[in-house]
């Protein structure tokens, strides 16, 4: 088994040091209100981490392709699982299919009486709206 | 019937043509082992997409009864067992069987350490009563506002609870890599198992690098 490629020591160490140091810069900017690009930026740079992990780490960039195209198949059917699923839980309120109103989640939950029912986007639908939900301008 | 040829080495198993085969066949299988997990994984991820989009409000500000530094103490802990494990199969390549034994024993502690985080969190979130479902009874002043809080801390607890299961059936597989490489069945001529379930260990610090920023850092 000789033959096979031994990552040099430094290249763990940087990629280490490297990971170390996006995540903080993920929990940095993570305090700054970028408004919706905080999410983008938070996933890129968990991409970014992800890869180094997968391609050093996990040694895809020696290996032979193959590895590399099942795991990338691997996301590919995440996306698409993605995809399907939303095309379908983002447009419900358009058929007035609404899962929520019609059968409200939080009536299993203790603390039932004290919130409003809401819709599929978490605005309140019936007579408890009237009382008090300060998460609106929470955001 | 083939023969074994006898000079060949003994973990050659006779339906393999030579010993570079059979070692890409197992990382091949074990590759697509990891596929299998991805896919495990993706269907809680939609889960926690789907609801997101659904209450975002709620995540933004339930997320904030998590401790981001306990998340990032396990960040560091995980992101550093990842690099002892990476370094325990550079040491049996370069056949330094105490080095490896050495880093294996330190993944194993960090990942022990990673599980003692993870209970600390835990153990306070059943105490005041942030948990899933039906379960869920957390009033504070921080939370009465929710919109249907109990929805993130059950996608929180089943997403978190089977990341750390992998972390813990790791852990199993750790100790009986440190075993196996101190009785010295594993050298720089064969340590398949110890690549194998570095892939496995490298999977569970990836699928924490995407739980962490989705539910302690949200916008």
């Amino acid at each position: 088994m000789s033959e096979h490629h031994i990552t040099p020591l430094r290249t763990y160490l940087i990629i280490a040091a490297s990971l170390l140091f996006l995540s903080g810069v993920t929990v940095w900017v993570s305090y700054i209100d970028l408004g919706s690009f905080n999410i983008v930026l938070a996933m890129f740079v968990a991409t970014v981490k992800a890869s180094l992990v997968a391609f050093f780490f996990m040694h895809l960039l020696w290996d032979d392709k193959k590895n590399l195209t099942m795991f990338l198949m691997s996301l590919m059917f995440f996306g698409i699982f993605v995809t399907i699923t939303m095309l379908d839980t983002e447009f419900r309120g358009d058929l007035g299919l609404n899962p929520e109103t019609k059968d409200p989640i939080n009536k299993r939950a203790a603390f039932y009486d004290t919130l409003p029912l809401t819709d599929t986007h978490g605005h309140p639908v019936d007579e408890h709206s009237d009382k008090h939900h300060e998460d609106k301008d929470h955001h | 019937m083939e023969h074994h040829n006898p000079d060949s080495p003994s973990h050659l198993k006779h339906y393999f043509h030579d010993v570079n085969q059979q070692y890409e066949t197992s990382k091949f299988a074990m590759w697509a082992f990891i596929l299998t997990e991805v896919l495990t994984f993706a269907g809680l991820f939609v889960a926690y997409i789907v609801y997101r989009s659904w209450y975002p409000d709620m995540f933004v500000d339930a997320h904030k009864l998590l401790d981001v530094n306990k998340g990032l103490m396990n960040t560091i802990v995980l992101i550093t067992s990842s690099l002892t494990m990476a370094l325990a199969i550079w040491a049996i390549q370069k056949n330094n069987k105490k080095l490896s034994v050495l880093m294996l024993v330190a993944t194993f502690i960090f990942a022990l350490v990673f599980l003692g985080i993870k209970y600390l969190e835990y153990s306070h979130k059943f105490e005041v009563g942030q948990l899933p479902g039906e379960f869920y009874s957390y009033m504070g002043p921080d939370a009465v506002h929710l919109n249907n809080p109990h929805i993130f801390f059950s996608i929180y607890f089943i997403m978190t609870g089977l990341h750390g299961l992998h972390v813990a059936i790791g852990m199993g597989l750790i100790a009986w890599l440190i075993y196996s490489t101190q009785k010295g069945n594993l050298t720089s001529e064969y340590y398949t198992p110890m690549e194998m379930i570095g892939i496995f260990w490298h999977l569970v610090d990836l699928i924490w690098i995407y739980l962490f920023p989705l539910f302690y850092l949200i916008g």
